[in-house]
């Protein structure tokens, strides 16, 4: 006791950093433990602005239709990638490949924000050393479910590193 | 035999005459009641000393660009031998150095070489065990090492210079830590939330400065005075931002900020106080008059305004010196 009263002014110094550090731990697991997003969504990887792929997968009345995409002659373009189709289960936070056929039979709203208020953002990452920690770009390796003050990060099955390795499709309604 | 308060009235009489000055005080009771001084951080810089810390400074640039240069042809043996091995290697010197007064400057350069070449040595085993070694966890992990090993020599060997370390070091696992829990969040705006980091940096720098002034490890609270009051009156002004997206909360409470810290200048007479505050209370002015009067009144005008703030801020400014502090 008699410690303590002699360092105070030490022990509130001391403690103020270690008060931030809990207050932003808590800022980030406290929220996601009361708030769950409840929708499940759809997700293309591997399809590149950049590759040529024959299809092109969009939203039409609801359900989930393949377009085939002309390649114009004499062009040499890339050769195209292997575009996957994904289920993302936002309880377990897990991915689940599925084909083109079985993801038609699902009722899909393509609308970015999801009916639970949820929508699929680019994270950010700092690339800082010390005390340089201010630096940072979008981390497009990295996903996150943001809505009502949480974020989420998302355990996405991604082919590469490029920038456009994926696209939402829609929540399943 | 005097009694004791016979004893602190004649120091009053004797300050108030200014025959002693704070300093020649502490000097006498630390030397009667046993409190062995570090010679390290209260001696003043001489060129001798200027030049252990150069020399210390280049050995560490001379083992980083043997890294650089080498890295793809030297093995990791040679690796973790240049940098731990060497780090290690000066922390054991400046021990021994440390022992004898004549050669503890010296000695606190070989600190300076360990502290700046073991976190590469860490950094060399993280990256060969596959870590990413600049990622905030492996950040996270060597502060906190480094930080351990200085709070753990604190404790042993009783050095202000080992306070010193582990301040820097708790520093910086306090940054990388929270940049690491952080992660990519969408929800942490990154510049905002560095500026609020630095900001409860700068207090507990503060507050721990005015801890030490009141003990053996005065010759630190300059030091971290200096450093908390320029972290804390500047993340304040970044947090105010600028038109349209200034925040109106920190423009508007900045002024008190400035003024809190001007009359701390006296209260724990610290010239880092005034100096800084006086500082950031120019920039506070320059920054409002531009933000908002610069298109009403006219810029020419708002300057002569300002100008002329800043002539009156300097004058209080020398008059708190001259009245407060002249005698530190």
């Amino acid at each position: 006791m008699e410690f303590i009263k002699k360092n105070i002014t030490l022990i509130v110094g001391i403690s103020i950093p270690i008060l931030m550090i809990l207050f932003v731990a808590a800022s980030i697991y406290l929220p996601g433990l009361f708030v769950q997003p409840k929708y499940n969504f759809v997700y293309v990887s591997g399809d590149d602005y950049y590759y040529y792929n024959q299809y092109q997968y969009s939203v039409q009345n609801g359900k989930l239709v393949k377009s085939e995409i002309q390649k114009p002659e004499n062009q040499n373009y890339q050769p195209p990638r292997e575009v996957k189709l994904y289920v993302h289960d936002v309880a377990k936070n897990e991915s689940r490949e599925v084909s083109f056929a079985e993801a038609q039979n699902l009722n899909l709203d393509s609308s970015n924000i999801s009916p639970d208020g949820f929508e699929v953002t680019y994270g950010s990452r700092g690339d800082g050393f010390f005390p340089f920690f201010f630096w940072s770009d979008r981390d497009y390796n990295t996903r996150y479910l943001k809505g009502h003050n949480v974020s989420k990060k998302l355990n996405l099955q991604l082919s590469g590193s490029y920038y456009n390795n994926f696209r939402f499709i829609g929540w399943i309604k | 035999m005097a009694t004791k308060e016979e004893v602190l009235q004649y120091i009053r009489t004797l300050a108030e005459q200014k025959v002693v000055t704070r300093d020649e005080l502490t000097e006498a009771y630390d030397s009667g009641s046993g409190i062995k001084q570090d010679v390290v951080l209260t001696k003043k810089l001489g060129i001798a000393e200027i030049l252990y810390y150069i020399g210390g400074a280049i050995v560490f640039l001379g083992i980083s660009i043997l890294l650089w240069q080498n890295w793809s042809t030297l093995g990791f043996g040679t690796k973790v031998l240049a940098t731990l091995g060497a780090g290690i290697a000066a922390y054991f010197v400046g021990l021994l150095f440390s022992r004898d007064e004549r050669t503890e400057t010296a000695g606190s350069a070989f600190y300076l070489i360990s502290v700046l070449v073991t976190p590469i040595g860490l950094w060399v085993v993280f990256d060969n065990a596959g870590f990413d070694a600049s990622s905030y966890g492996s950040q996270s992990l060597i502060s906190g090492i480094m930080l351990g090993t200085y709070l753990l020599s604190l404790f042993v060997f009783r050095k202000n210079v080992f306070t010193l370390f582990s301040i820097l070091f708790g520093t910086w696992l306090f940054f990388s830590l929270t940049s690491w829990m952080v992660g990519g969040a969408p929800y942490f705006n990154d510049w905002k939330f560095y500026m609020y980091r630095v900001l409860v940096a700068g207090v507990a720098y503060m507050l721990m400065g005015y801890a030490f002034s009141k003990n053996e490890r005065v010759p630190l609270s300059g030091f971290l005075y200096g450093f908390g009051i320029l972290g804390f009156l500047g993340a304040a002004l970044a947090l105010g931002g600028w038109k349209p997206n200034q925040n109106v909360f920190w423009e508007l409470i900045y002024p008190g900020l400035v003024f809190g810290a001007l009359f701390l200048s006296v209260y724990v007479k610290s010239k880092a106080f005034l100096t800084w505050g006086t500082l950031f209370l120019m920039a506070y002015i320059l920054k409002i008059t531009s933000e908002y009067f610069s298109t009403g009144l006219g810029w020419p005008l708002a300057l002569v305004i300002a100008g002329l703030a800043m002539i009156g801020v300097g004058y209080m400014s020398l008059s708190i010196k001259k009245k407060y502090l002249i005698t530190q």
